[in-house]
């Protein structure tokens, strides 16, 4: 009886009636809110590669320099909506949902440093990865058509066959080198770390 | 002279009952079920294996991807255990932050599981009153982290971002909404007749067999046990956090301590609300070298995150114990043995609230 009794209360009430009788699907619409693929905002990207240092999907971001500027571009299928790539880039480059505003507002930063390891074992000093890493091109532009440098200036180079790390604190850590690396040799430790109130 | 044949009658691996895909494998006479064992491994996807070598702002993505359901307490967990080794301690707004976060997504889930259940005892009405109650807990996730499932909100020494006077009005007023509406579809639940007949006395888990087979969260917590990751937890404790015990043992028993977790969360999140100071949200601080054990109260119970990193922060060594493992085994062999009826069998183990993405992982 008392059930009977709730269920009569559920359905006298004006809300439920003016729902059944004006039932109408509410239209689709995202949020502003949603934290949805990053766009690019106008602000000019530096090539400082935070966003591909960050980013925790395989090659879902990639700086690339298209009619001589530079600009990350999104994979899709890859990109997990994260953000991340937003709160680490100190030029403001993408936006995507709250997530710059709040940046802004409380100046959010993901700051990083970088350990590159190579297993000696495993490499076997094709020099794929000195070609590929963007800094290591930017520095000695030779590298840029061939594998060999001559630079003390470079990240890492190859030295009587194998692959030798000289500069360290230069690394971005854009893991380009472990994505070209077909032996799966040389590692980039990213050891990041969420701040706010600017640089520490 | 009638015949009476023991049958072996498999339940699953698809279902229209079950979430996800699993194979009840029952031993029957008649109706009547002599014995069972519940058979896995349709969605495997060695997440564990995956996450060795990677730095924690990958592995905190995998983590929430071993569940789709309680995926804040994955990350919850596994970012309070790295802060653990590593001597971070979160800044104080950003520790009520992850309360109120790890809530709503307690609320979510608990809403999703009874709804499976009135869902599994054919009352599809309360079904879908409790599944729309759940949107307005997902909008609340999604206004405050910007994602509906996969939040990706904390982080070590505080979180993604904080919340400002407006979503903390919003979510009050939310909050409201889903109290009133919860009372009216628990005096549903409680009253109805056909709702007693297929949950009072059923699937009964005595206190006795559930600490035998180690039986956690609200499946352990409706056997009487007072067993809540919760009491321990310094933020709860400071927001007067008191575990949510019934006595029966019973389908109902189960779904109403989840009905009351709901209350409770609501509560948690309004007093978490109320204590919040202005302040800063994350205190920075790097991962380092160092082995843990650390447990969490995921929605279906005790989580278990045993991790070891190196000096760079990266997780050499990864096991996840969760929840759903030790309860789909108390479920088979001490909630579904003596079940009375083939029908039954559904609802019992759509009661322990059975996850399979988590089991599997």
């Amino acid at each position: 009886m008392l059930s009977i009794i709730n269920y009569i209360r559920e359905f006298l009430r004006p809300h439920w009636i003016t729902t059944f009788f004006t039932a109408k699907t509410a239209p689709l619409v995202t949020p502003p809110h949603f934290r949805d693929f990053p766009e690019l905002t106008d602000k000019e990207c530096t090539h400082c590669l935070a966003c591909m240092m960050i980013c925790p999907a395989p090659e879902a971001i990639t700086v690339v320099k298209r009619e001589e500027i530079w600009r990350p571009e999104i994979t899709k299928g890859h990109c997990i909506r994260c953000g991340l790539c937003i709160e680490a880039c100190p030029e403001d480059v993408l936006t995507s949902g709250r997530i710059l505003a709040y940046k802004k507002e409380e100046e959010l930063t993901l700051q990083g440093t970088f350990h590159i390891e190579i297993d000696q074992s495993k490499c076997m000093g094709c020099g794929n990865c000195t070609v590929a890493c963007p800094v290591n091109r930017e520095i000695d532009p030779a590298l840029r058509s061939s594998g060999t440098s001559t630079s003390d200036e470079v990240i890492m180079r190859v030295d009587t066959g194998q692959n030798k790390v000289l500069h360290e604190e230069k690394c971005t850590g854009c893991k380009t080198c472990e994505e070209s690396c077909s032996n799966g040799a040389i590692r980039v430790a990213r050891i990041v770390e969420a701040l706010q109130g600017g640089e520490k | 002279m009638k015949k009476t044949v023991d049958i072996s009658l498999p339940v699953g691996p698809m279902h229209p009952c079950f979430k996800e895909p699993c194979r009840i494998k029952c031993e029957t006479r008649g109706e009547y079920v002599l014995a069972a064992e519940v058979e896995l491994g349709y969605v495997k996807k060695g997440i564990e294996r995956i996450m060795r070598g990677r730095p924690w702002q990958e592995v905190m993505f995998l983590a929430e991807r071993v569940c789709g359901i309680c995926s804040v307490i994955h990350n919850f967990v596994f970012i309070e255990s790295v802060e653990h080794i590593s001597g971070i301690v979160p800044t104080e707004r950003a520790a009520y932050l992850r309360v109120i976060v790890n809530e709503l997504d307690r609320m979510q889930s608990h809403l999703l599981a009874n709804y499976s259940y009135c869902y599994t005892i054919e009352h599809e009405t309360l079904a879908m009153y409790l599944l729309n109650l759940r949107e307005t807990v997902m909008d609340q996730l999604e206004l405050i982290t910007g994602a509906r499932v996969t939040c990706a909100f904390i982080v070590p020494g505080g979180v993604r971002c904080d919340i400002s006077s407006d979503i903390a009005d919003e979510l009050r007023s939310a909050l409201d909404h889903i109290d009133a509406e919860l009372t009216r579809f628990i005096r549903i639940f409680e009253t109805g007749p056909l709702i007693g007949l297929r949950s009072k006395g059923i699937g009964i888990l005595t206190k006795d067999a559930a600490i035998e087979s180690h039986a956690v969260g609200p499946t352990a917590r409706a056997s009487g046990i007072d067993n809540d990751q919760r009491s321990t937890h310094p933020t709860y404790t400071a927001l007067g956090f008191s575990p949510v015990i019934r006595q029966e043992g019973d389908n109902f028993a189960r779904i109403m301590v989840r009905f009351e977790e709901v209350f409770q969360s609501i509560r948690l999140i309004r007093s978490a609300l109320e204590a919040m100071r202005e302040g800063p949200i994350r205190g920075g601080g790097t991962i380092k070298a160092g082995s843990i054990r650390y447990r969490g109260e995921a929605p279906r119970g005790e989580l278990l995150y045993e991790l070891t990193t190196d000096d760079y922060g990266r997780i050499l060594e990864i096991a996840i114990q969760t929840p759903s493992i030790p309860n789909i085994q108390v479920c088979a062999h001490a909630m579904l043995i003596d079940a009375q009826s083939a029908a039954d069998i559904t609802s019992i183990f759509i009661s322990s609230d059975p996850c399979i993405a988590c089991t599997e992982r």
